[in-house]
């Protein structure tokens, strides 16, 4: 019986392979886990091939990868119109329905999912330095992924949407701006009647971490690249103490603002995030912890 | 031990002899007073910090990747904060106090460039290359000297600027790309591409030169560079905003 289980993806495994068949990670490497804990995503080993049903997807290149699938008959993935790289013209392309497409709109998600079906080859990549992040999901298991971190699912991936629920509001009684500091929207993926594969593209460097039952964690809201959707978030507030700093404009805020992950999960984080948004005062936000030093 | 080099590697010195930063190795930890730091990834590297009792590191708000829930963070006192603002410069620099850890990480690949400074010493940094220092250190900026360097030095019009007094402190920066070193004698000049400074000892002046292009009957260009002067260290970027094309 094997008994050996992947240390990035938990899937059980084949050691006797130089990378896991089924996320592509590299079997023969001991872990770099930092002091604190984290665990650095070993990138994917170039040309390393994924097995997914009876199709395998082998990731080309270290610094912005692409993910070529040779699919089979009868088999499907789908993916942002936009992360297309080439396809054989035998593959059949179309678009997938979306619901919601007016909020998605309006929440800047993309628009336009496309579905590939095999017969034949297609390769996405996203456009930045970064890693390809292969996640094995068995049936019934979800994750929560970050907007535009997703690049490709197989077909039996369900696809869904929800709110972050993690926003707060600037401005005066004049005019008042909404921020949604991790997006408005997260996606949700949940392998419906059979185990799938989820590929993501992150900028940077990608690290892990396995948080216990209500253990407790302070991020870049823009940073968090999935998570296991039994981790929970929400916003914190943190007030730095001011020590003598003039405040030359007494409608600046000195704070910031990150998210708040409380286990139990795994979570994983990219060393690129976006600059937080500016320094206006926040008249109201969601559920959030407060901390003033 | 103080900044994390591989000692078993030999210096990597082009002919024309700029010294290439050493690629620091993952999960690479070295100390500085009585904490560490630890350096995790290699395309854009995050500093995870373990900050003991009495030390404190500073750093621009915004590079703060995660930290432990229990560290303190506190405002440093920064002169000319109308200026800082005109000029570009973070508005506010924070200082996190220990016990505990802190990480960040810039947005761009690149390389860490940790820089130990021993008492006495003084060093410009680009603005905005700055990535975190330990409290040891004294932080402030200079204005860059001359109309023809604010407009076309593509540095902006201010530099940061690091000063060690009675004791050592730890200095890193974030250069983009891939970081080299060159140690230029007194009196030597070297013209630099202005996006492409990173760092600079004090004593090595900068200043901007003009070179026209003639491009066709009527076409005419200025191509604008960074003349630096020994003595002391200069240290550039491969990968930079170019000057005056933006792209």
């Amino acid at each position: 019986m094997n008994t050996y289980v992947c240390r990035f993806c938990r899937q059980p495994s084949d050691p006797s392979q130089p990378t896991c068949p089924l996320c592509g990670a590299p079997v023969d490497i001991r872990d770099s886990v930092s002091e604190s804990g984290w665990i650095e995503q070993p990138p994917i080993k170039d040309m390393a091939r994924i097995q997914f049903g009876q199709s395998h997807c082998q990731i080309a290149g270290t610094t912005v990868p692409v993910a070529e699938f040779n699919l089979a008959q009868q088999e499907m993935v789908y993916f942002s119109h936009h992360v297309l790289l080439w396809a054989d013209p035998a593959t059949r392309m179309q678009n997938m329905s979306l619901r919601g497409g007016w909020k998605r709109m309006m929440a800047g998600m993309p628009l336009i999912m496309m579905e590939a079906h095999g017969p034949g080859h297609i390769a996405l990549s996203d456009n930045h330095a970064g890693e390809v992040i292969a996640l094995p999901l068995q049936h019934g298991q979800s994750m929560w992924v970050k907007e535009h971190r997703f690049l490709t699912a197989t077909g039996n991936i369900r696809y869904d949407w929800n709110s972050n629920d993690v926003w707060f509001v600037t401005g005066d009684d004049n005019e008042q701006e909404t921020h949604y500091p991790m997006g408005q929207f997260g996606d949700i993926f949940t392998a419906t009647d059979r185990p799938g594969l989820l590929l993501l593209h992150a900028p940077g460097n990608v690290f892990i971490r396995d948080l216990k039952q209500g253990e407790s964690l302070l991020i870049q809201p823009t940073s968090l690249v999935y998570r296991d959707t039994s981790v929970r978030v929400h916003l914190h507030l943190e007030y730095p103490r001011n020590m003598g700093f003039p405040f030359w404009h007494s409608r600046l805020d000195y704070r910031n603002i990150l998210v708040r992950l409380v286990g139990p999960g795994r979570v994983a984080v990219n060393s690129v995030f976006e600059r937080p948004e500016g320094m206006e005062p926040i008249r109201n936000h969601s559920y959030a912890t407060r901390h003033r030093w | 031990m103080t900044c994390g080099a591989p000692l078993d590697i030999k210096d990597k010195v082009s002919d024309s002899g700029w010294r290439e930063a050493p690629q620091l190795r993952d999960m690479t930890e070295f100390k500085f007073s009585n904490s560490t730091c630890q350096v995790e990834g290699q395309l854009v590297p995050v500093a995870e910090v373990t900050l003991s009792p009495q030390d404190a590191v500073y750093f621009e708000h915004h590079l703060l990747l995660w930290k432990d829930e229990s560290v303190p963070l506190s405002s440093l006192k920064t002169a000319g904060g109308m200026k800082r603002s005109i000029g570009g410069m973070p508005h506010i620099v924070t200082v996190a106090n220990g016990p505990g850890r802190i990480a960040f990480s810039r947005d761009a690949p690149g390389e860490l460039v940790v820089l130990p400074l021993h008492p006495g010493m003084e060093l410009d940094v680009r603005e905005h290359a700055f990535l975190v220092a330990s409290h040891s250190i004294q932080y402030s900026f200079i204005r860059i000297k001359g109309l023809a360097n604010m407009l076309h030095g593509g540095n902006g019009m201010f530099m940061d600027r690091f000063i060690t007094q009675q004791y050592p402190g730890l200095l890193m920066l974030h250069g983009n790309g891939n970081v080299l070193e060159r140690t230029l004698r007194p009196g030597e000049k070297i013209l630099v591409e202005p996006g492409g400074f990173l760092y600079k000892d004090s004593s090595v002046t900068m200043n901007t030169t003009q070179i026209p292009l003639k491009t066709g009957l009527l076409g005419h260009h200025n191509m604008y560079l960074a003349e630096m002067v020994g003595p002391g260290r200069v240290g550039i970027q491969s990968m930079y905003v170019h000057h005056g094309s933006g792209e």
